[in-house]
């Protein structure tokens, strides 16, 4: 592991983004300005904070878009505010042409000319999370009090739902389009199989899992709910039911951060004490390499076309590490 | 690290919530204070410490009142602990039909909020003018009178020295356990809406039973409070049975319940104070030069004075 460079955040690194050529990062901290460097950390632009608090950015026909508390989405030289309430993250479809925010009962659809018929005002619930179908740029799936729902942009409805009654809080979906999970309030998640119409709660974790992702190819998913790292398996008939999954010890403390290569396939995993773990998978197995940073881990981003991982941490350092 | 105190800021529409509110948000008090609004449109417009959030409640995985909690708020609270620049309190603002509970209950059941904030008080302000139509019209207004640690009867140039009175009275009636001030358009010390300790377990050897025995009670209503005093030593499993199937079968129709027990073979006090179907319980020191006795007060719906006293009788000693 190399150290490709470092930055400081104003602030407890919220969320990092790479765009899609992998020339520039974007930092969000919970406060303060929103930095955008290049790949060794070398600052090249810094954007307007939202007040009160940052919600994660984006990226968006090449700019970075950001939103916050203050209830506004800025993107380009474009201002938008919906409504007053906050705005916790926005998220571009996979074929780059819309932009998705919650706000309070509202899911937002933004194209480049602002605020599109897509948008749906007033759904039932407060949209706590949303992610875009990676395989169908037309679907996207938004979680709160409830459960899931998934929608197709131009219906007034969802196209499908997994009601559990209890709330979810985070949601993501693997790139084949087949799984969405979803992290709850409680120390669980629910994993949806599409094919199937099948969902699966997974629980027994420690607290409140605050962490997941898909890998690449959507046949592995990683969850942090504790200070162990779980990886299940995402193939077969039944995916993870019945399955055993791969726990990676190695955290001292709460995992916050989880994210997987689209270029080596490694899982790197962060914890609150400030552990940095990548896992490299083999065949039936796994090797870890450990680091120890010097503040708790707050978010990961793996490099689109390298083996570069951002590392932000809560004292609003950001570090990109070299794994070749 | 020391936990963020939180004040939950309730009242019916008219009641003056925002005119408090401003004043909080303006006068120089030398406290960095957060307001979370649910009520869009009130306070001044873009307020650089106020966050807008709909309110949105979450079923926690089983339709239980007691589970039910506040996710705009997890969220927003989680965020704003993540901060370096940390507030000295934050203030929730609910909205004018808001019932109180989960807001509370939010801060009993996340782990996360509950190990870096709690829960300071619920201050209800009340429209002096308003008040008794409020609460023959709508459950909410009384409900937020039941949940409340402080009142501000406010408005109180609107009305006369006697209706003031009157309006005390059955203010106690519902809720014996919160102290009141008179104000007029919310003019108050700020250290008596900050610095509650509604839920402070030390505060809770406050209780007085024999506020409820100032008089006549003539309810109005289904909500009301409920004070048993006696002497002499509660048995500890019988005392813990009662309560448990107390909150089990009545938890959803009691707002709050404060407790100072004499416990046998426990040389210190045992206290305790709960919400729906969340209680907290603690050694409260030693009893020092105070007799050993028993105190509590339930302030619910539909409570049944008999069977409670009966209830906690059958505990003693």
């Amino acid at each position: 592991m190399k150290n490709q460079g470092t930055i400081g955040a104003e602030d407890h690194v919220l969320h990092l983004a790479w765009n899609n050529e992998g020339d520039r990062l974007a930092i969000t901290p919970a406060t303060g300005d929103i930095l955008i460097t290049d790949a060794s950390a070398q600052e090249q632009q810094r954007l307007a904070g939202h007040g009160m608090g940052n919600g994660a950015s984006d990226w968006f026909h090449g700019e970075l878009a950001t939103c916050g508390f203050d209830g506004k989405i800025r993107w380009s030289s474009q201002e938008w505010k919906p409504s007053r309430g906050m705005i916790e993250r926005v998220k571009a479809s996979p074929d780059g042409a819309y932009l998705a925010a919650g706000q309070g009962k509202s899911l937002l659809i933004f194209d480049k000319n602002g605020p599109t018929d897509f948008s749906l005002p007033a759904l039932p619930d407060s949209v706590a999370d949303l992610a875009w179908n990676p395989a169908n740029a037309n679907e996207i799936a938004t979680v709160g009090a409830g459960g899931a729902r998934m929608w197709r942009l131009g219906q007034k409805e969802p196209y499908a739902r997994f009601d559990w009654g209890g709330a979810s809080l985070l949601v993501d979906w693997s790139s084949c389009g087949r799984w969405l999970v979803t992290a709850d309030q409680t120390p669980s998640v629910h994993v949806y199989d599409f094919p199937r119409d099948y969902p699966l709660h997974i629980q027994g974790f420690e607290s409140k899992v605050q962490a997941m992702a898909f890998s690449a190819d959507g046949k592995k998913l990683a969850t942090g709910g504790s200070p162990v790292v779980t990886v299940w398996p995402c193939t077969g008939k039944k995916g993870p039911e019945g399955a055993t999954p791969i726990q990676i010890d190695g955290h001292d403390l709460d995992v916050t951060a989880v994210a997987f290569s689209t270029v080596s396939g490694q899982l790197a995993s962060g914890d609150d004490s400030g552990a940095l773990l990548v896992i490299t998978f083999e065949t039936g197995q796994f090797r870890r390499k450990r680091a120890r940073l010097d503040a708790g881990i707050s978010a990961l981003a793996w490099h689109p076309k390298r083996p570069l991982l951002a590392i932000g941490q809560n004292n609003g350092d950001v570090m990109i590490l070299s794994l070749e | 690290m020391s936990r963020i105190p939180v004040t939950i800021l309730t009242g019916f529409l008219g009641s003056g919530k925002t005119t408090l509110l401003n004043r909080i948000l303006t006068e120089q008090h030398g406290l960095k204070i957060a307001v979370i609004e649910n009520e869009f449109g009130e306070i001044g417009i873009d307020h650089e410490l106020v966050i807008n959030a709909d309110e949105e409640l979450f079923e926690m995985n089983n339709g239980c009142i007691c589970c039910t909690v506040r996710g705009d708020l997890i969220r927003i609270l989680g965020n704003l602990l993540k901060r370096k620049d940390k507030f000295d309190h934050i203030l929730i603002e609910t909205t004018g039909l808001a019932d109180p509970g989960p807001v509370v209950q939010t801060f009993f059941v996340d782990e996360q909020l509950k190990e870096k904030l709690f829960v300071n008080g619920v201050v209800t302000l009340v429209d002096a003018k308003h008040i008794l139509q409020h609460i023959d019209e709508n459950g909410e207004a009384e409900e937020q009178i039941g949940f409340a640690d402080v009142i501000l009867l406010n408005k109180c140039d609107l009305a006369s020295e006697a209706e003031l009175d009157g309006l005390e009275k059955r203010i106690r009636d519902v809720n014996a356990l919160a102290k009141i001030h008179r104000t007029t358009r919310a003019e108050i010390e700020i250290s008596k809406v900050m610095d509650v300790g509604g839920f402070n377990l030390d505060r809770a050897m406050e209780v007085n039973p024999h506020f409820l025995e100032d008089g006549h009670h003539h309810h109005h209503s289904h909500i009301s409070s409920v004070g048993i005093e006696s002497d002499g030593d509660c048995d500890g499993k019988k005392l813990n049975d009662w309560i448990n199937k107390l909150i089990q079968e009545q938890g959803a129709d009691i707002f709050r319940m404060k407790g100072v027990f004499s416990v046998k073979n426990q040389p210190e006090r045992v206290i305790f104070q709960g919400v729906h179907m969340l209680i907290d319980a603690a050694s409260g020191g030693p009893w020092g030069d105070r007799p050993r006795k028993n105190s509590l007060v339930f302030i619910g719906r539909h409570l049944d004075r008999e069977a409670l006293n009966k209830g906690f009788r059958s505990c003693l000693a």
